[in-house]
């Protein structure tokens, strides 16, 4: 048991077998599956063979990149990674220029249909605009032809996903996200966030391995085990929301309670993700655990929707509704109250200067088509 | 009402007409209840002015609000459904038809109606049931009734749980790109009820003081006194 390639590098690394089941065991908790999954996770991990990926990187700040590596000490996640055949990453790999690039070509070739593209940060949505090209060729083309030929696809992170910060107004690359920049993909998994959870990702390729299958998605392709739920519903602070129990101003007693972030712009209401279960940084912890309100990066358009960031509603054209809607809504109702005042004083005064005219009964106004269709 | 005696005074000609069916007045009724919960329930959501002192175990405020705003929409969406059904089921005054300007005549009464309460003219426009200028705003407001389901279904999506079948309403949520700008259009919405519920309180009310013609009665008993002059 312990002899396989990957026992002996775990080895080598000084983990444990405990820790790697431990893992496997984290891994079942993640995807929800029941208990006793964990034994096939770690029989799957070990034996399977490694299925062969590409890691794309377009428009992006390579930060899903960092979160996948978690850029702290090597983890079994890490090495389990490690040992699945990464044929291509501009930023891991050794080889550069013509010689990266044959790398890539070579794998598309060799195993067409076969391989899993992973694609981080959008595509500009013209092929010679120019923007993002690599090797002389756009981020469009090496898209449409990489993930066009792959088994499935994963985008990784926003941009991938949504489009994300390069999208946002005004959209100067006119970027893309993968789904709409290789229409008719194949397989297509979002891992949308910003950066994606390197857990959830972990998880995800996990499961593939386990059960030769990708798990249910939402309605934006999203796994659900991640995306299943609002983080408002498995957040820490809910039981303050419900109490009625906000933070008003930062670092006031409440925010030193540990209350809840809603009137401090927290969009945990209007996103999905599983951060409140898994946590980030190997769960040390989280931006709401940390008194910091969500700011909806697992969203489409979050960038243009979400923000300000620190206000409860979105701006319309400069105006921040947060703190005007409702003042704007009552002076408007008492507008409206004042003007019926006024209004029934003029009709008061009217009346009194005489009877008014009541419209004539018009001789052929009565038999028209409203009165002709409608049933008695 | 000394200033209308020549009009008291026809009062033995009037005629009671039966204008308002029962389902017209439940769903109105309904309609005003939820919608009054809903304004103060959703005003505390949208912007939470209570709160409460000690352990988060003591209170369920914002809960409380939520589960009767939520059971209060229930009430208002099937009351609205029950009105726009009624629409094509109802008697002549319920109908659709006199909601929308979509004749001619109704068209010029529209006209009529507002140079007469713009005091432009002092020629009344004597409706059985709504006049144009009315019904185009019962049917305006119909439509922000509309739009407040359909946003606060798409905020609900979030919560509902998995399985639901409020999960289907999911696909509104790229129609308000996305579940903020929903949130404000929502609230957006709550002003634009409450502004027309001043004025909708108002012209019934004055018209049944300053007309005699049972307008705000009519609510409640469905009747209405038909002058020999008014147009059905």
């Amino acid at each position: 048991m312990a002899h396989t390639r990957l026992m002996r590098e775990l080895q080598r690394q000084g983990v444990s077998r405990r820790e790697f089941l431990t893992f496997c065991a984290s891994m079942a908790t993640v995807l929800g599956l029941p208990e006793g999954s964990a034994a096939a996770i770690a029989k799957a991990v070990e034996n399977e063979k490694r299925p062969i990926l590409v890691w794309l990187e377009f428009q992006d700040c390579a930060g899903n990149t960092e979160s996948f590596l978690r850029a702290s000490h090597p983890t079994v996640a890490d090495l389990v990674l490690d040992t699945i055949s990464l044929n291509y990453h501009e930023t891991l790999m050794a080889a550069a220029g013509a010689q990266a690039e044959g790398v890539l070509d070579e794998t598309v070739k060799q195993n067409k249909g076969n391989y899993i593209a992973l694609v981080e940060g959008s595509i500009p949505g013209d092929a010679d605009s120019g923007y993002c090209c690599i090797g002389g060729r756009s981020a469009l083309d090496i898209a449409r032809e990489v993930c066009g030929n792959a088994a499935a696809t994963i985008a990784v992170g926003t941009c991938a996903t949504f489009g994300g910060i390069p999208a946002a107004r005004p959209n100067p690359t006119r970027a893309l996200s993968v789904a709409d920049a290789v229409p008719g993909v194949r397989n297509l998994i979002n891992m949308s966030a910003c950066p994606a959870n390197a857990e959830n990702i972990t998880a995800l390729i996990v499961y593939y391995l386990t059960l030769k299958q990708w798990p249910p998605l939402d309605r934006y392709r999203r796994p659900l085990f991640a995306y299943g739920k609002s983080i408002h519903d498995g957040c820490e602070r809910r039981a303050h929301f419900d109490a009625g129990q906000y933070v008003e101003s930062w670092g006031d007693e409440a925010h030193r309670h540990g209350h809840c972030l809603y009137k401090m712009g927290c969009k945990g209401p209007a996103t999905s993700q599983n951060c409140p279960n898994v946590g980030w940084n190997e769960h040390t912890n989280w931006p709401i655990g940390c008194g910091h309100p969500c700011i909806g990066c697992a969203e489409p358009n979050f960038w243009d929707v979400m923000t300000p960031f620190y206000q409860k509603l979105p701006d319309v054209a400069g105006v921040n509704t947060d703190r005007w809607l409702d003042t704007v809504g009552v002076g408007l109702t008492g507008a409206v109250a004042a003007g019926v005042v006024v209004h029934g004083i003029g009709e008061v005064m009217r009346r009194g200067r005489g009877r008014l005219v009541v419209e004539e009964k018009p001789a052929a106004g009565k038999g028209t088509g409203e009165q002709a269709g409608a049933k008695k | 009402m000394s200033a209308v005696p020549a009009h008291a005074g026809e009062h033995a000609m009037l005629e009671r007409v039966y204008i308002w069916e029962l389902p017209v007045r439940l769903a109105h009724w309904l309609l005003f209840f939820s919608i009054v919960t809903l304004a103060v329930t959703g005003f505390y959501i949208g912007h939470p002015f209570i709160s409460a002192p000690g352990p988060a175990s003591a209170h369920f405020i914002m809960g409380r609000m939520r589960s009767v705003h939520l059971y209060a929409s229930i009430v208002f969406t099937l009351a609205a459904l029950v009105r726009v059904y009624w629409a094509f089921a109802g008697n002549r005054y319920a109908r659709w038809s006199q909601l929308l300007p979509v004749s001619l005549e109704r068209w010029r009464s529209f006209r009529q109606a507002f140079l007469f309460y713009t005091f432009l003219s002092r020629q009344s426009v004597d409706y059985l049931g709504h006049n144009a200028l009315a019904g185009l705003t019962y049917a305006g407001i119909f439509a922000v009734y509309f739009v407040m389901m359909a946003t606060g279904f798409a905020l609900y999506t979030v919560y509902a749980p998995p399985g639901s079948p409020m999960q289907w309403f999911g696909w509104l949520i790229p129609l308000f790109h996305g579940l903020p700008i929903a949130r404000l259009i929502h609230h957006i919405g709550m002003w634009v009820i409450l502004v027309f519920a001043v004025a909708h309180v108002y012209f019934p009310v004055l018209y049944a003081l300053v007309e005699r013609n049972g307008v705000f009665d009519s609510i409640f008993s469905g009747y209405k006194f038909k002058e020999p002059g008014s147009r059905e």
